[in-house]
């Protein structure tokens, strides 16, 4: 068990730092924190000319979102670059816990995603005057996790579908996109077409979102709550996938040489 | 004790050709090979580009399964049993891929260590044992993506028997090395025969295989063409005594002429500059010059010798003769 914790964090955070490739501030400034910021100002600014929802509506849920820029970018990158810089081999041939690897590479993933949510949410308040109340603050930072998590765990999905996918990068631009419209970030679900929305509540971020909008606007954790226990349902059902596709991936790597970058 | 057994083992890709029409192309990459390596055996397996060795090896480290025949690694099934296998087992792949650039050799080595279970006190000891061993000390703290190809390989042979495995899998470990760093490495595989250690080695390195290695497969088109000790290869392919003669400008005239030489086993060329090394294979007891420079008459001939056979010379024998 303690073997299977270290390989979790120590493995996952030093193998983080090997494969993400936008660590260097460089490259994070702007993918992690710019473009959020960015994101966050337009969707709110284009949201009150519109005059169709209230203002932290578009704050609360571009600044949830935005968790995604760590969530698929970098878990796609904390798995599917393994195949490209030859590492899977040594990794497949090693005898250690497959779960406490693939799933060890989602907490430092996890631990970004908050930064920038939290970073984006600090903005909201600075630059655009949003205002939840002090109270609120506990119940929306526990929401707010809870959907990071869920977050992360589709983009350990996706990282297994990288490693399979010769242009893993063109997916998670996809997901991403995906997310911005089915979730509700920006639209309300009800907006959407029948279909839309269907997709919309089988991804992550769409029940996270809802559920941080009603506690930011005063509303008790205890009225959430089958919002929260959604999400986390989501995030799990999302892990495992990930987690079995990998495993899968492997089987059919020895089987058939599918991952022979190595 | 059997450490390595390989039995019947076959190994068939399938790929696809055409870009438009893609039909399936089935790629049979090992053969039927077979082979067993004793306890504390350091074992060669030669072949040039494609034979299948990597393959081979890919199917004892557990990392491709055998589409028929068995392997087993220290009694344990590497199918079935592939778990057990990789703990006990280590691994070095030749080149300059396969190691985190952006992390130091130190992390990349603590990274291993992890997955391999050695955690701990044990950990900052070995990795240092390790580096020193590799003579990568004083260097660890360096990002990979500044390392030189040969430092590369140093680290991946330190990663490949960081956990202390019982048996050492070496694919061209010592591709890119420099002379220097190659006689180290080859001391360093010599110790962990010395240590009580199984080590199988491929190599295109003849002089290395013959230094090192106390058997040798010969592995040509995926199936195994020659077996024993450096000695007996030598013995027994290339018996007798081999010729060379410098020559300029023959042509393949004579070359089928002097084949047909009474004594001649084979006949190799070398191209260099602008004269050829002509390389003979004598049978044993057997003075051949004489009759040899007598086809060669009317060209310019150099420099004429005669010596022991290598182990080049009877690897050359063995993978040419099924051509
Ligand atoms: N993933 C793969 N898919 C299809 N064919 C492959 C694959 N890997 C190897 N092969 C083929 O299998 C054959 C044996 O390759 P292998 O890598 O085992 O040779 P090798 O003896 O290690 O050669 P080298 O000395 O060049 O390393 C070659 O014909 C090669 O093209
Ligand atoms: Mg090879």
């Amino acid at each position: 068990m303690r073997r299977w914790l270290t390989v979790f964090f120590v493995g996952g955070s030093i193998a983080y730092r090997g494969l993400f490739n936008w660590i260097r501030p460089a490259m994070y400034i702007p993918t992690m924190l710019g473009s959020p910021l960015f994101q966050l100002i337009f969707f709110t600014k284009l949201g009150q000319f519109a005059q169709a929802q209230s203002r932290d509506f578009y704050i609360v849920g571009n600044s949830v979102q935005v968790c995604a820029m760590s969530s698929v970018y970098g878990m796609t990158m904390a798995v599917a670059n393994e195949r490209w810089f030859g590492t899977l081999g040594p990794l497949l041939a090693s005898p250690a816990n497959r779960a406490a690897v693939f799933l060890g590479r989602g907490m430092p993933v996890l631990a970004n995603g908050l930064l920038v949510s939290a970073f984006t949410f600090v903005a909201g308040t600075l630059l655009l005057g949003f205002r939840p109340g002090l109270a609120a603050v506990p119940a929306l930072a526990l929401v707010v996790v809870v959907t990071v998590v869920s977050c992360t765990a589709f983009g350990m999905l996706l990282g297994s579908i990288g490693l399979r996918a010769k242009d893993f990068f063109f997916a998670a631009n996809l997901a991403y996109f995906l997310m911005l419209l089915f979730c509700g970030v920006n639209i309300p679900l009800d907006e959407l077409p029948g279909w839309m929305s269907a997709v919309g509540r089988c991804l992550p971020l769409t029940h996270g979102i809802a559920a941080a909008r009603e506690v930011a606007a005063g509303a008790s954790l205890l009225h959430v709550w089958g919002l929260v226990l959604t999400e986390l349902g989501i995030a799990a059902a999302y892990a495992a996938a990930g987690l079995a596709l990998f495993r899968v991936l492997e089987h059919e790597s020895r089987r058939s040489a599918v991952l022979d970058a190595y | 004790m059997l450490v390595i057994e390989a039995v019947d083992l076959r190994r068939t890709y399938r790929t696809t050709t055409g870009v438009i029409r893609r039909r399936p192309l089935d790629v049979e990459a090992v053969r039927g090979v077979s082979f067993a390596v004793e306890q504390g055996e350091l074992f060669g397996l030669l072949g040039p580009n494609g034979a299948g060795k990597t393959t081979t090896i890919k199917m004892l480290i557990t990392l491709l399964l055998p589409t028929s025949g068995d392997a087993r690694v220290l009694g344990m099934d590497v199918v079935s049993q592939a778990r057990d296998v990789r703990k006990r087992i280590g691994y070095v792949f030749g080149g300059d891929r396969g190691l985190y650039e952006r992390l130091s050799a130190r992390d990349n080595l603590r990274y291993f260590a992890e997955l391999y279970g050695v955690s701990g006190k044990a950990q900052r000891t070995r990795i240092d044992e390790v580096l020193e061993l590799v003579g990568l000390k004083g260097r660890e703290q360096e990002r990979v993506e500044g390392y030189s190809r040969g430092m590369r390989q140093r680290l991946h042979i330190a990663r490949g028997i960081l956990h202390d495995p019982e048996v050492v899998f070496l694919d061209e470990p010592t591709i890119g090395v420099d002379p220097v760093g190659a006689r180290e490495l080859r001391q360093t595989i010599a110790d962990l025969i010395a240590a009580g250690k199984t080590v199988l080695l491929t190599t295109h390195y003849m002089f290395e295989a013959d230094a090192l290695c106390d058997r040798i497969a010969v592995i040509a088109k995926g199936e195994i063409v020659g077996e024993g000790t450096p000695a007996a290869l030598k013995a027994g392919v290339a018996e007798g005594r081999v010729t060379e003669i410098e020559v300029f400008g023959v042509d393949d005239g004579v070359l089928s002429r002097l084949r047909v030489v009474d004594g001649v086993r084979a006949v190799t060329v070398e191209e260099r500059d602008q004269k050829q090394l002509l390389v003979v294979q004598c049978a044993a007891d057997r003075e051949l010059t004489a009759p040899l420079l007598a086809q060669l008459d009317g060209f310019e001939v150099g420099r004429v010798t005669s010596r022991e056979p290598t182990l080049e010379d009877a690897y050359v024998a063995l993978v040419g003769a099924g051509d």
